[in-house]
């Protein structure tokens, strides 16, 4: 596909997801009924969930572009994979955020250690190093090569991170965790998440394309910048 | 450029609709809101709001820096 | 293999050669750890908290700090003189550098490790007799994993003009379910709790051990490729 049709892809896949979220928001404020134990708060479930779904689907795909990088070579790899990323960052940033403002009225503090919710806020860290590693190293081929390694072991060690979390807890067992959002969700509740995730995801995919033909353009430029200084 | 100025006013547009929703909700939500808060375990729905404009500012945050860098760097192309 | 063995040890006798003659990491570490616990004390309010309750989330956080300090100077001797260049030119594997500098690495951790168990049965009468030889495992394989890591991002953190400082923010995250494990393990020996008890966490920290030696000498090349 070339650059051109790349932008308009994701312009257009962007802009059905700013609308589609819009619909989510109208959707989640004025349509959907009330959960009965938790009142108006589980409504942010409608971002929380989706944002977080968004998160790891980023940050997996950033992990698997930085591996097949490191294979391959292929430049567009790399910046696939930085692109990812940073989308993987934005969500995970809502998700950490909306979390926490759920929880202090479902649990009645802002922070737990919920596996889920320490789970992304150690991956939150992994890839803030990964961004740390890029942009500070002086030789960018170098740092492109470390920040794939620093993405591919972050991805390989979550099963971990998760194992422990989840042990650490049952060894700990938190007083009162309302765990509410069963399996069972009425209908226009399942709806109305169903409908945010396509948002979140076509969202993502629409700005993920953006980024990534930014990340194109830049190095176009670097090439014909280099090309003049020659 | 024209079409990135004319995407990044469109997503500028698109994302104060949503804002205003967002905020607008809160006052709307007085009347379906009101009863059913008032159920619950009596704290304030601020929570609510405030999670959804976070989420709604971050995206548009997001989307303004893409788009800005995108215009940027084609300015700089086209020349 | 024998060869590869061999290579192996030619590189890790070299960097204990080094360390044991000069002693620079190994005495910042001691120090670190003996001044560490010596803050402890005070940062402490022994009356209300008796040492077995938090002893083994101090010692892990110790090892930790001390272990950064040390790995963080991997390669610092080679990148001064330029003999890191050295090495990667010559025909040794990458893996077997690898594997020969995070081996060095534990031999040095290892020992600050046991220290930091010592002092802290020294200074707070931390009761570890019972169960020495099984604390020892769990802090084996916790610094086993440690040094992997560690020796892995040191060599990525140390190309970077942030140098050191980027060194936590890239290992503390990984090595959380270490920690989690590591310290779990270990409040059951200092409460004395049967062996048996622990035998999962003790499974786990070999698994994470083993992946992160898989891991880095497989993922080692790419960090030092130029």
């Amino acid at each position: 596909m070339s650059s051109k049709k790349i932008l308009l892809a994701g312009t257009v896949l962007a802009m059905i997801g700013l609308v589609w979220l819009g619909a989510v928001y109208w959707m989640s404020f004025f349509w959907v009924s009330t959960e009965v134990t938790q009142g108006i708060a589980q409504r942010i479930m409608y971002v929380h969930v989706p944002a977080a779904w968004t998160s790891f689907l980023a940050f997996g795909l950033a992990a698997l572009f930085s591996a097949v990088y490191l294979w391959l070579r292929d430049e567009r790899l790399d910046r696939a994979a930085v692109s990812a990323a940073e989308g993987g960052m934005v969500f995970a940033t809502i998700m950490l955020i909306t979390g926490p403002l759920w929880g202090k009225i479902a649990w009645g503090t802002y922070w737990t250690w919920e596996p889920r919710l320490t789970l992304t806020l150690l991956l939150w860290f992994i890839f803030l190093g990964y961004f740390l590693v890029r942009s500070s190293t002086e030789n960018p081929e170098r740092g492109k090569r470390h920040a794939a390694v620093v993405a591919i072991i972050g991805a390989l060690d979550i099963p971990f991170i998760h194992l422990s979390v989840i042990w650490f807890r049952s060894l700990h067992p938190e007083p009162v965790v309302i765990k509410a959002e069963g399996p069972t969700l009425p209908g226009d509740m399942l709806t109305t998440l169903l409908m945010s995730f396509g948002a979140f995801t076509v969202l993502f995919l629409g700005l993920f394309l953006l980024r990534y033909s930014f990340e194109n353009l830049r190095s176009e430029l670097d090439t014909r910048s280099r090309h003049a200084s020659v | 450029m024209n079409r990135n100025q004319i995407f990044c006013s469109l997503v500028t547009g698109i994302s104060f609709l949503i804002g205003t929703i967002t905020l607008s909700a809160q006052e709307i939500s007085e009347f379906p809101g009101a009863q059913l808060a008032t159920q619950g375990l009596g704290r304030p729905y601020w929570h609510v709001f405030i999670a959804y404009a976070i989420a709604i500012g971050i995206v548009f945050f997001w989307v303004v820096s893409i788009g800005r860098r995108l215009s940027q760097i084609e300015k700089k192309i086209g020349n | 293999m024998r060869n590869y063995l061999k290579q192996i040890g030619t590189i890790l006798w070299k960097d204990l050669l080094v360390e044991f003659r000069t002693r620079e990491r190994l005495i910042t570490m001691g120090a670190f750890v003996v001044l560490v616990a010596i803050l402890f004390n005070y940062a402490t309010d022994w009356v209300r908290v008796s040492p077995e309750d938090i002893a083994s989330g101090l010692v892990w956080m110790t090892i930790m700090f001390a272990g950064l300090l040390g790995v963080g100077r991997t390669f610092h001797l080679e990148a001064e003189d330029g003999a890191f260049q050295g090495i990667l030119l010559s025909p040794v594997p990458k893996d077997a550098i690898f594997l020969a500098k995070a081996l060095a690495n534990f031999v040095f951790l290892y020992i600050v490790a046991l220290l930091v168990v010592a002092v802290f049965m020294f200074f707070f009468g931390l009761e570890v007799s019972r169960n020495f030889g099984m604390l020892a495992i769990v802090i084996g394989l916790g610094v086993l994993a440690f040094v992997a890591l560690g020796t892995l991002f040191t060599a990525v953190s140390t190309g970077t003009r942030m140098g050191d400082t980027l060194l936590p923010v890239l290992i503390f995250p990984l090595l959380a379910p270490v920690v989690i494990y590591g310290t779990g393990a270990t409040s059951q020996f200092l409460a004395g709790r049967p062996l048996t008890e622990a035998e999962g966490s003790i499974k786990m920290l070999a698994a994470i051990a083993l992946m992160a030696f898989f891991l880095g000498s497989l993922l080692f090349r790419f960090v030092v490729e130029d």
